[in-house]
């Protein structure tokens, strides 16, 4: 396998070969990347991880461009069995269903994708500030972070989305990503605690730095590992969620993510009918995925955690 | 001990804060709702007037009062245990979910138990052959497990056991046309074989958590310089595992237990809804296709409030188990 950590150093050397000084820098952060995503692909989560993301990454492009049957088509058999034109066969209107579940990547990644997102971003700004600011600030942020932890997710999700009604894919990735920020935001506050408590931070103080500033430059280059380790098993979990969300008739109604397409094999009797593919296939998908993401989160983990490495 | 009072009284007290603001949270969210109840309380029936009713059921549903008003009688109704009635069973909601929370607890109660059990042991086994055949196979059961769908699990365990060889019935929690009481031998047995599925859905679908914890934790144990010590004295795995490393592993096991009240909840959900067993979760999907917002409302408050008595009951328990936190 080629190094990383030997390319990615040259490229930007090259490209940025007008000005020595900023490309010395530029190296030396592609030499650290390299390492870091070096370190990554050794691990064998890390690699079957990215080997999975990749083969459904080639099944988006595949089914934007190149799907033999249009998704919406009607005019196959009904609940044809498998065979060599409809390998996963076809649903209770004559639609084909591999077509189907390849068309729902696209849709359930950026359910995923988004969610995260939102609920990264508003997690980090949250903890942050809290663990920062310490004091009453913190102790209303928190509690207020324990009513979120408190109530059952799917209750939540499921009052929250009644309330939106005829939820569309937007409101469904708001729903997600603003019931899911509580745990993001308790883990970046604990570090934080930690964090203000070093020598670097007084040092920046004493030097008169104000508060955005020690936020900006200090505090936050050191939670972004732990954000980043977070926000990819966040995805996993925003993906899942989405699926329950649909299943129980709430998901989007104005494009179809496995979940849905699970919601419907359910409800349209593939079960009796005895169309296997159609629950396994969508439902596989979710569970791959899934299993990719949380590979990576820790491949991530162990990489920017040293003291993992050692077990 | 006089700081570890200080410091329950806190918990006591941010629990209590929590609850109230669950209620608060439960109020307003409830009145931005787009479906207005006074008109949704209206029978079909064109000879009726219906301006007439609709401005009774105002006055009935306490709805004609300034949105102040309403909030200080909803706290008020909340505190004195006065919940509102079922849209949908036109009783009590206290009345309307004893059935269901009693044939949940049942469900919850076997799966819980069974998921820890097996879970915790093997935990115990990956940990003792960290890096093995059985570690890796344990694991990767665990993870490929963790990523799933916990409804379309319970959609496959029922095509295979119930529908393909049929073995087990495809849902309820009894025989359709049987009544569950008075129990006799027979109607034990149908209900256990009524439970099957939905237990062996939630068992699987939250054992992963509890063996990846309980193993990363024994694995940190472990490598304690009081455990070389222990083997160092002579003692043979079985001791040390028995009197030195299990029972600081299973400390986070109870903070665990307590996390996941609120995820146990949602899997429950799910296999209540697939394998129609009317338990707290099957009402609660049917109460939203109704729209019986103060079955919702009941349920929201009954949810949150058990997880926080989860989470307090874990701070309590961990104080009992392990001496070092009551210092604290």
């Amino acid at each position: 396998m080629v190094k990383l950590e030997k390319v990615l150093p040259k490229y930007a050397r090259k490209a940025f070969s007008l000005n020595p000084v900023i490309a010395d820098k530029m190296g030396l952060s592609a030499r650290n990347l390299g390492r870091t995503a070096d370190h990554f692909l050794n691990t064998w989560m890390g690699k079957v991880g990215i080997i999975i993301l990749a083969f459904f990454l080639l099944v988006i492009i595949y089914s934007q461009l190149f799907m033999p049957y249009d998704n919406n088509e009607s005019a196959l058999p009904t609940y044809a069995p498998m065979s060599w034109e409809h390998p996963f066969g076809t649903d209770a209107r004559g639609r084909d269903v591999l077509t189907r579940t390849a068309h729902g990547t696209l849709a359930s990644l950026t359910v995923g994708l988004m969610a995260m997102a939102i609920s990264m971003g508003m997690g980090t700004l949250v903890g942050l500030a809290s663990g920062y600011w310490g004091g009453w600030r913190d102790n209303v942020i928190m509690r207020i972070n324990d009513v979120f932890l408190s109530i059952p997710w799917l209750v939540l999700m499921i009052v929250i989305s009644a309330i939106l009604g005829n939820p569309s894919l937007f409101t469904v990735i708001l729903v997600i990503g603003v019931t899911g920020w509580s745990t993001t935001a308790r883990i970046i506050r604990s570090q934080v605690l930690s964090l203000k408590e070093r020598q670097f931070v007084e040092r920046a103080k004493a030097l008169g730095a104000g508060e955005w500033h020690i936020m900006k430059k200090h505090i936050f280059p050191n939670v972004v590992p732990l954000v980043f380790a977070n926000a990819i098993l966040t995805i996993a979990i925003a993906i899942l969620s989405e699926s329950t969300l649909s299943f129980i008739g709430l998901g989007p109604q104005d494009v179809e993510t496995w979940g849905k397409v699970l919601e419907n094999a359910y409800s349209t009797g593939a079960v009796t009918a005895g169309q296997w593919p159609f629950i396994v296939m969508p439902g596989l998908c979710i569970v791959f995925v899934v299993l990719a993401f949380t590979f990576i989160g820790y491949a991530m983990d162990e990489v920017l955690n040293p003291k993992l490495r050692k077990r | 001990m006089a700081s570890f009072r200080r410091v329950m009284t806190q918990r006591l007290f941010n629990a209590f804060l929590t609850i109230v603001m669950i209620m608060i949270l439960n109020f307003f969210l409830f009145r931005i709702m787009p479906v207005d109840p006074a008109l949704l309380m209206i029978p079909r029936d064109p000879d009726l007037d219906t301006m007439r009713i609709y401005e009774d059921n105002l006055v009935k549903f306490g709805l004609d009062k300034e949105l102040h008003e309403q909030f200080i009688i909803y706290m008020k109704m909340t505190f004195t245990g006065d919940w509102g009635t079922s849209y949908i069973y036109k009783t009590p909601v206290l009345e309307a979910l004893a059935g269901p929370l009693a044939w949940t607890a049942l469900l919850l109660g076997i799966s819980s138990l069974l998921t820890f059990v097996i879970g915790m042991y093997l935990g115990k086994v990956a940990a003792r052959r960290r890096g093995k055949n059985a570690d890796l196979a344990i694991t990767g059961f665990g993870l490929f497990f963790y990523g799933m769908p916990i409804f379309w699990f319970a959609i496959i365990l029922m095509l295979i056991f119930a529908v393909e060889i049929p073995i087990f019935p495809t849902g309820g929690y009894v025989t359709s046309g049987i009544h569950p009481f008075p129990l006799t031998i027979d109607k034990i047995f149908d209900i256990l074989m009524h439970l099957v599925l939905p237990v062996a859905t939630l068992v699987v679908g939250a054992i992963a958590g509890i063996i990846l914890i309980m193993r990363n934790s024994l694995v940190d144990v472990l490598t304690e310089d009081y455990v070389t010590t222990a083997y160092a004295k002579g003692l043979t795995e079985k001791q040390v595992m028995k009197s030195h490393a299990s029972p600081n592993a299973r400390l986070p096991i109870v903070t665990t237990i307590a996390m996941d009240t609120a995820f146990i909840l949602g899997g429950a959900f799910q296999v209540e809804w697939v394998f129609g067993y009317r338990g707290i979760g099957w009402t609660t999907i049917d109460a939203i296709d109704r729209s019986d917002y103060p079955l919702l409302q009941f349920i929201f408050l009954i949810g949150g409030t058990a997880v926080v008595a989860a989470n307090l009951f874990a701070d309590l328990a961990l104080v009992k188990l392990d001496p070092r936190v009551s210092i604290v």
